[in-house]
Formats: structure tokens, sequence, C-alpha cells
């Protein structure tokens, strides 16, 4: 699904190359920071699930494509591997193998978040140095051990919490 | 209380309470079930390479993704009610407490057979002795005789609070002009910690609320005490 995605990006962008020197897809007089897609005519596409487009890759054909594709009418072991190839590239803009091509795309994504966590890390510090009031006597470790003890001699939570956990006869934990 | 870094609930003190455990962990493990099972679906959804783009029509998985959840559903809410309509019992209270709320404490009055009232403020960070808890320990308790089922009352003086003490599985809103009633039992002796639940101001973190629950002796022993300081 998101192999789909990249690989049909790449496509519909060497898609706008080839529209500016081929008229197959329809172009509004005006200047457009985008191409307008008229969804309502055949359309071209590169995907893995759906093998065969509407449409052709290449509408516009020179002579030499004709001729060659003449000659496709004829048996095709006549045809030479690059005759092949070339039909292959006038009916399609990509092969499979490409189209499912894996893109360097996860190393700019983790990077991303890498730097992001340092940057929230460097903020959480400076907080902590420069924002926060100092801790209540309360996080002493000697106070800390003397609230526990105290929890203990009450007995909280003795039945699966912190005094279950204690064994008075021992005096250790359990 | 609970111990530092502590994520499930206290320990219950009340037999409410631990029907109230009972209970969460039956929804909980429905909860994780479904998470789980979803979880799954959404990973093999995400990496598999079949399609089917000709679904039509799926009568049988339709009906099961139907009832299964109504199912689910009735099972959570048999028990939840239960505990429901358990909590609102009948159960003939031997003592009933007034608890009011005001900015920033409680006031507990025992009005059953002479007059005892008192304040029940935070004992600030400062003034604690070495092992106490901060922001929980009050200068005054609400005690309380345990194994006895004690009606509260709880009502506010000024704006809305609410009276809670998670281990006695207890929470009712203190409404100004409103008298609400809930009942206890404490199980077991000890000393059980809440806080105030409902936002009330600045301090509203800072009005505890500690109920001490001891054997009648000692109840009728701090109750004389009280008097007689008052």
């Amino acid at each position: 699904m998101l192999r789909l995605t990249t690989g049909r990006v790449g496509c519909l962008l060497a898609r706008r190359a080839t529209a500016a020197v081929t008229t197959s897809s329809t172009r509004m007089a005006s200047k457009e920071v985008s191409e307008s897609v008229d969804m309502s005519q055949p359309m071209y596409w590169d995907r893995a699930d759906i093998p065969l487009p509407d449409k052709p890759y290449k509408d516009v054909l020179t002579d030499a494509d004709k001729s060659l594709k003449q000659k496709e009418k004829g048996p095709w072991g006549q045809l030479t591997k690059e005759e092949k190839i070339a039909l292959y590239r006038l009916t399609f803009c990509k092969t499979y193998p490409e189209m499912k091509q894996q893109t360097a795309e996860w190393k700019t994504v983790i990077g991303g978040i890498f730097f992001f966590l340092g940057f929230t890390g460097i903020v959480i510090w400076w907080q902590s140095v420069y924002v926060y009031p100092p801790r209540p006597r309360t996080f002493d470790d000697e106070w800390k051990s003397q609230q526990l003890k105290r929890m203990l001699d009450m007995k909280i939570n003795p039945i699966q919490g912190i005094s279950a956990k204690w064994d008075y006869e021992k005096g250790q934990w359990k | 209380m609970a111990h530092p870094s502590q994520l499930g609930f206290q320990d219950a003190a009340s037999p409410v309470m631990e029907e109230l455990l009972h209970f969460h962990d039956h929804a909980l493990m429905i909860v994780f079930l479904i998470s789980t099972f979803v979880l799954y679906i959404i990973v093999a959804m995400v990496t598999t390479n079949l399609t089917n783009k000709f679904i039509l029509d799926s009568q049988e998985i339709e009906i099961i993704w139907t009832l299964l959840p109504a199912v689910i559903l009735i099972l959570i809410a048999l028990p939840s009610l239960r505990i429901l309509y358990l909590m609102d019992e009948i159960n003939n209270p031997h003592l009933t407490i007034k608890a009011m709320g005001h900015q920033w404490y409680w006031s507990y009055e025992y009005t059953d057979y002479e007059d005892l009232g008192f304040d029940s403020y935070m004992i600030f960070t400062q003034d604690l002795t070495p092992g106490q808890f901060r922001l929980l320990e009050v200068d005054h308790r609400m005690v309380v005789p345990m194994e006895s089922p004690i009606r509260a009352l709880i009502s506010a003086e000024d704006v809305l609070h609410s009276w809670a003490v998670p281990s006695l599985g207890v929470k009712m809103d203190a409404v100004p002009g409103r008298l609400n009633q809930t009942a206890f039992i404490a199980s077991r002796p000890g000393i059980f910690y809440g806080q105030c639940s409902e936002i009330c101001g600045a301090n509203h973190s800072f009005m505890p609320i500690v109920v001490e629950a001891v054997p009648l002796v000692h109840f009728e022993n701090w109750s004389s005490l009280m008097l007689e300081d008052t």
C-alpha cells in the first residue's frame, strides 16, 4: 500500500515531464502551478494491483513508433529484443520491478523523527535547568525511605499492593 | 494511598470497591481482547500484497460484526448494572457524618449523639514531619468505626467540591445548597487518603481527605477526646 504511493508519485512526475512535450493531456491556456487532470478522460497509471491502464502511455506516436506498431501486427517471433522492449515502453511507463522499487524515503522519515526527538530532549533539559522550582524535600532519599517505612507500618495496600510484598516476619521484601 | 508510579487501583478497603475492582478487570480484559484483535487486523491489512477489488455483499460477516458487539456490550452492562444497584441497597448505617466542602478545606460534623464538628486542613509541606506524605496529610482526620455502615452526607459551603476516597470506592460531588448521600463500610482498619475531585479554585489540589478506620472502642475514645477539646 505504502510502496504504491511513492511509485505512483514517481511516475506522475515523469508524466508531467512528458506532458510538457506531448499533447496527450488536456492543458489550460493560462499558467497553472499544478496540472489539472480531466477525470472523465481515459487515464494512464502505474499500479501493481491494476495491471492494465485505460490507455497506453504514449498516445502520440512518431513515424518510427508507427512503423513499429505495424510490425507488431505481424508474427512476434520476427521482433528483435530491442523492438519488444520499445513496444513495451510505448504502452507502459514503468516495468513491475521499477514500480515496486524501494525508495530511500524511510531514511528521511527516521532522520526526521530522531531530529524532533532530540529537539524535544533539548527543550526538556533546558526546562529542568532554567524553569523548574527546587524539588520539595519530600523527594530526598532519606525522606522517601522514611515514607516507605511509614507506608509499610500503616499497612497501605496490604492485599496485592506494596504491603503485600513485604515480609513482616523477616523484615524484608518477599 | 498509591505507592510511587502506581498505575492500577489501590487495594479495596470496602466491599463495593472490591466489586468495582473485579468489574474493572472484566471490562479491561474485554477491551484488551478487542484492541489486540483490531491491531492485528490493521497490521495484516497494511502488510499484505493481496488485493480484491470486487467484493460485493458479505451478509455472514455483517451479521457477525453487528451481533457480536451487541453481545459484548450486554456482557459489560450486566455486571455494571448489578454493581450500580448494589451500591443503592438499603444499608441501615450506624453513623451519619456530614462532610462539608469549603475553599479550601473540609469540615466534618458528627451530630448523631453530640455536636462534634471540626475542620480538616492540609498540612503544608514545610510543616510535615519526616515520613509524612506531601499534599495528602491533614491536621484532623475523619475517624470512623471499622466494619460499620457509614452514611456520608456531602455538601459544600461555597463552590463545587467533590469528596473522594478511592480505596473506599467513594466519590460524591459537594454541591452548595444540596445534600448528597453516599455510604461505605471500611472492611479493614487503616488510613485511607483521597483528594478533592472537583475544581474549586486556586487550592483545589491542596484540600485532601483522610479517613481513619479504627475499632469501635478507639472511635469512642477519639470522639470523647474531640468533644472535650471543643
